[in-house]
């Protein structure tokens, strides 16, 4: 599947987004008319408080799940319109995604977990480029390692390392982050924050950590399922 | 307590479900074994004591022995002034001559030929005769015969209907009546003929004989002081016994043969729950391994280890309880099926209703939950192993699923090695079957223990070719490396089945082989008749042997019998010839002494039998016959081991020595050398044309004599082939259980994989790989351990009879085929419920 739009400058849209669980008197309406747009090749953080549907949003952006009212376009493409295999292509070839923790195959290498999406499309890796990424993350002498023999500060890397060796559109990190120590943490973050300023690559990252925040290009406020506000960080 | 265990298994139902039913199946099967042959050792019971019911006491020929090999022996006829003796004696009410006899019943033309008995008795009227009119009334004059309900109906033979009845002599009789059995319409698989007693006489050439007489007592005597009386007035020449003791008797020696169906049936199942005991071992250790969590959280909350070990046990003891309740049930409702099924491969088991005693409930019980809970031991001791601390970790199934013991593997190492050791030797020449059977149990737990140390390599190597099907291959790959001790444990299950199966299927055809390779290489006759009916000793009618010889299309006939001897208390079998024209008819090897002597009374023996007896020509042998009882035969030549397994056993004496010994009067087989310058078909022509009176006899070339007597071992190979597929489905189910299991555990593996785009098809694949991966290894183990053990077998056999190993490629693969694909339908269920997880739920499983 491929997805014909000319470059935008949205790389990704939410428009009044309603995601309602369960239904009757337990019914949660965890979205609740969120919009968001991610320009292409920034980096935009989204914060608010615990349960105010960040995670949410970001499976919906990402094709994780569907929403039940309102539109979600990656590009031109309305994941709506798509069936679940499609969905699925989706994530595979055009979206890289790193949760909070548990983001590798205890089975397999450092390197295999790094190029498993292209492996699942049959698609060769383009080397130079995973060789770039690998040694700016600093995971060189650590690929032939299984994710139980590295630190979880490692196992984030490399989950960052995935996320962008497709070159997908977009990359989604729901507090990637959070498990990390102050150091491992920021490392990480000046490194997503070189993705996006060097490399050109959209990356949109939920986090509680308002220092984390400052290293977004710009900051998404949510609350009770909607975005109140956006800021936007001066360039330093 | 409880209260938890009940509903911490009630919670756990899914995963236990499998177990539950890998356990009722083994329990169904013990359950229908023992129904099944109960109720057909009660039929046989109530059906001797039926025809025993009216009468006291029972004098017959005296015998050495009463029955061998399931076959009740044939007595002299007892002169009729026998039967005026025992009138004199006092207390005797009535004393009744009673003759029995075979008789083919022929309607229309047709001969019927059941699978039983053709019975011909002479009618007496209750309480002496067993048999009660249903319809018309008991024969009176020559030319009347009253035959059994059942088998009217069945025929369709009516009242007034003219039958023939083939005997010694053969006549037109006149159905007169139809009678009734007990409760039932006749015996089964039988046919039975009742004439009046002057009518038997002549149609079995008794003369004035009779094959029994009928004593009853007159009122108020006591039956033992008067069997003491009938028997001194008659003297040690005959036999008085009583009835009840006779139908006892008759009923013990039809039962060896449902006995030995029962050792075997109980033997399978035995096999079947040793599988389904490996499949719950594994599914409690994966519960268990799941459960680190709650088990650290409860042991934190003070349950002490002994507490954890019985919650554990307790969750056993119900499963087992449930699924001994529910294939109790199974097994009683299937027991009619099994009938059916043992009738399909040439047992046939008497009809009647199902017999279920408190013993086999008791038995279906203890087999069913004590393999439940004894294989649960070992999980429930290390569910109590686990720290409190294991709370704390994040995760901790990657350890307890995990490596295998040191002392573990080097157990199984060690006793893998003896048990090859074994083999080896047996391979190799001295060894026994009982060093055979010692060696198989050694390997196959050597390799129970040895298993988790290996697995992970062999799967690796194994699974080389998945590794072409890109990363879904792979990571089944790693998957099934990644818990050695599961994957192990689920594969031995199958490869145990397969081992058996495998086993059954070369041994069976090795035997098969030999006996065509020895049959044809001894037997050089151009055709053979023989009775179409699979009985002991033959059973073809002498006049068979006298109408072919006498065809001038024939060069010579020769005939063969068959009888029972005993030395001490077991019982051997012995061949009847004719040293004249046996050599003409067959190639024979002697090793020392001369065929021809026997016709002095002397004895031929196999090579092996004498050397196994300590005894060369010229030495005697003290054999017992039932007739004449001991006799002391002076051992004349020695035959080639091939050459008397031709014959089909390994004592060859002569037809006089026979006759005199002997008071059956059927032949086995008639050999047929055809005469110069008459082609083959003309002269089977000839006679089969010869034997239109003797519908039971069959001509047959090689080819159709060599399936003759293969198909014994063809039928229970049958049997034993489709009751073994039982355990590979247990086994089967223990792969499906254990991948769902694993499932469950790698849930937020399988979900980041669908998150990261591995598409449900691929994720399908996946899954699918590793059941066929598991599969695989279970086949090269058990197919492997099942041509080693027949090879094993076979050599141990080939010291004693002439047996040599037959590999049957075509059959092996097919087995291969099978378990490979019954493999991939073992991962169909688990990968589609792998493929339909939902991403996000699976990812936010913790
Ligand atoms: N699968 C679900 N079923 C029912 N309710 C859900 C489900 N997932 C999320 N919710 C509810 O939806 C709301 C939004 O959840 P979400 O996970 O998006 O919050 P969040 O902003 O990511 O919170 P946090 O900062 O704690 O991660 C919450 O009230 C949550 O309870
Ligand atoms: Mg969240």
């Amino acid at each position: 599947m491929t997805i014909t739009s000319v470059r935008t400058d949205v790389a990704a849209l939410a428009r009044d987004v309603v995601k309602i669980y369960g239904r009757g008197e337990t019914a949660v309406r965890a979205l609740d008319g969120a919009t968001l747009s991610i320009p292409a090749g920034r980096f935009t953080a989204v914060m608010g408080p615990s349960g105010s549907g960040k995670s949410t949003l970001m499976h919906a952006m990402a094709g994780l799940d569907t929403v039940d009212e309102g539109q979600v376009l990656i590009g031109d493409t309305d994941l709506g319109r798509l069936s679940e295999r499609q969905r699925t292509l989706l994530r595979r070839d055009h979206v890289g995604f790193v949760f909070q923790s548990f983001n590798l195959v205890p089975t397999l290498t450092a390197a295999e977990n790094i190029v498993l999406p292209l492996t699942l499309a049959g698609r060769r890796a383009d080397q130079a480029w995973i060789d770039e990424i690998v040694a700016m993350l600093g995971l060189g002498d650590r690929l032939r390692h299984r994710p139980a023999e590295m630190s979880g500060g490692q196992q984030q890397r490399v989950a960052v390392a995935r996320a962008l060796a497709a070159r997908p559109r977009i990359v989604f990190a729901d507090e990637p982050t959070g498990n990390l120590d102050s150091r491992a943490g920021e490392a990480l973050l000046g490194f997503l924050r070189h993705a996006a300023h060097e490399l050109g690559q959209t990356i949109v990252m939920v986090t509680h950590d308002a220092n984390a925040a400052a290293y977004a290009d710009q900051v998404a406020h949510f609350a009770d399922g909607r975005v109140a506000g956006v800021t936007r960080n001066e360039e330093k | 307590m409880w209260h938890l265990i009940i509903r911490n298994t009630v919670a756990r139902r899914g995963r236990l479900a499998l177990t539950l039913l890998a356990v009722l199946l083994g329990v169904t099967f013990v359950t229908g074994s023992l129904v099944l042959t109960d109720t057909s050792q009660r039929l046989l019971d109530d059906q001797f004591r039926t025809a025993a019911a009216g009468v006291d006491l029972t004098v017959r020929d005296a015998v050495a022995f009463d029955s061998a090999m399931g076959v009740e022996v044939e007595r002299d006829p007892l002169p009729a002034e026998v039967v005026d003796r025992v009138r004199a004696v006092p207390g005797v009410a009535a004393a009744t001559p009673v003759v029995r006899g075979q008789g083919l019943i022929g309607v229309g033309g047709k001969t019927i030929v059941p699978a039983g008995p053709s019975l011909l008795l002479s009618w007496e009227p209750a309480p002496v005769g067993p048999f009660t009119l249903r319809a018309g009334r008991a024969p009176v004059a020559e030319g009347e015969v009253v035959i059994d309900a059942a088998t009217a109906r069945r025929h369709r033979i009516g009242l007034g209907a003219e039958v023939t009845v083939r005997a010694e002599r053969t006549e037109r009789l006149r159905v007169v009546g139809l009678a009734g059995f007990g409760p039932g319409e006749g015996l089964p698989e039988t046919t039975v003929a009742l004439v009046t007693l002057p009518a038997a006489q002549r149609l079995l050439a008794l003369g004035g004989n009779s094959s029994e007489v009928a004593v009853v007592a007159a009122d108020g005597t006591d039956v033992r002081r008067l069997r003491s009386a009938v028997s001194a007035a008659l003297g040690s020449g005959y036999e008085v016994s009583s009835s009840r003791d006779v139908a006892a008797a008759s009923a013990a020696a039809a039962k060896t043969q449902i006995s030995s169906l029962q050792v075997m049936l109980l033997a399978l199942a035995a096999a079947a729950l040793l599988v389904g005991a490996f499949l719950i071992a594994n599914t409690f250790s994966i519960v268990v391994t799941q459960r680190t969590r709650e088990l650290a959280v409860l042991r934190a909350a003070g349950a002490t280890g002994g507490q954890v070990t019985r919650s554990v046990l307790g969750e056993a003891l119900l499963v087992g309880l449930a699924a001994s309740a529910a294939g109790t049930g199974l097994g009683v409702a299937c027991a009619a099926g099994l009938r059916d099924l043992a009738g399909v491969f040439g047992m046939t088991l008497p009809d009647g209703g199902l017999v279920v005693t408190s013993r086999t409930f008791v038995a279906a019980f203890v087999v069913g939950v004590g393999v439940t809970v004894l294989s649960a031991f070992g999980p429930a001791r290390r569910a109590a192993a686990v720290a409190p601390v294991e709370a704390m970790r994040r995760s901790s199934a990657d350890h307890l699923s995990g490596r295998a013991g040191w002392g573990r593997t080097v157990a199984g190492a060690v006793l893998t090695a003896l048990g090859a050791a074994g083999l080896s030797i047996v391979l190799a020449g001295p060894g026994s079957v009982v060093v055979l059977g010692e060696a198989a149990v050694s390997t196959v737990v050597g390799l129970a223990l040895l298993g988790p140390a290996v697995t992970p390599g062999l799967v690796r190597l194994l699974g080389r070719p998945l590794g072409v099907a890109g990363v879904p291959g792979r990571l089944a790959r790693e998957s099934a490396a990644r818990s050695p001790r599961r994957t192990s444990a689920t594969a031995l299950a199958l490869a145990f089945g397969l081992a058996l199966v495998s086993f059954t299927t070369v041994l069976g055809t090795s035997i098969k082989e030999s006996t065509a390779r020895s049959y044809t290489e001894t037997i050089t006759a151009d055709y053979v008749v023989e009775s179409a009916r699979n009985e002991m000793l033959g059973g073809l009618p002498v006049h068979v042997y006298h109408h072919v010889s006498e065809l001038p299309q024939v060069a010579v006939a020769s005939r063969l019998r068959y009888g029972h001897w005993k030395d001490g208390q077991s019982v051997e079998a012995l061949t009847a010839v004719d040293p004249v024209t046996l050599p003409r008819v067959t190639s024979l090897h002697m090793v020392a002494g001369r065929l021809d002597a026997v016709a002095g009374g002397g004895v031929v023996l196999a090579a092996n039998v004498a050397k196994e007896r300590n005894l060369k020509v010229g030495d005697t042998l003290a054999m017992t016959f039932s007739r004449t009882g001991v006799q002391r035969l002076p051992v004349v030549g020695l035959l080639r081991d091939r050459d008397a397994q031709a014959l089909s056993t390994g004592y060859v004496i002569s037809l006089d020595t026979y006759e005199r010994n002997y008071r059956e009067d059927v032949d086995a087989s008639v050999f047929v050398k055809v005469a110069g310058g008459v082609s083959g078909a003309d002269a089977k022509k000839a006679i089969e044309r010869a034997l239109a009176d003797a519908p039971t006899a069959q001509v047959r070339d090689q080819a159709a004599a060599v399936a003759g007597r293969n198909a014994t071992i063809d039928q229970v190979l049958g049997l034993v082939s489709v009751l073994l597929m039982l355990t590979v489905l247990i086994a089967l189910m223990g792969i499906t259980n254990t991948l769902a299991l694993s499932i469950i555990e790698r849930t937020r593996e399988l979900g980041l994989l669908r998150a990261v785009g591995m598409t449900g098809a691929q994720m399908r694949r996946m899954i699918r790989g590793e059941a066929a991966l598991v599969a695989a290894l279970a086949i090269v183990a058990g197919v492997g351990l099942g041509v080693a053990f027949a090879a094993g077998t076979v050599t141990a056999l080939g010291r004693t009879t002439e047996t040599t190993l037959t590999v049957p490629v075509g059959p092996l693969l097919l087995v291969v085929a099978v378990a490979a694909l019954a493999g991939l339908l073992a991962g169909l269920l688990p990968a589609r419920r792998a493929a339909r997880l939902d991403v996000l739920t699976a990812i936010a499983t913790s």
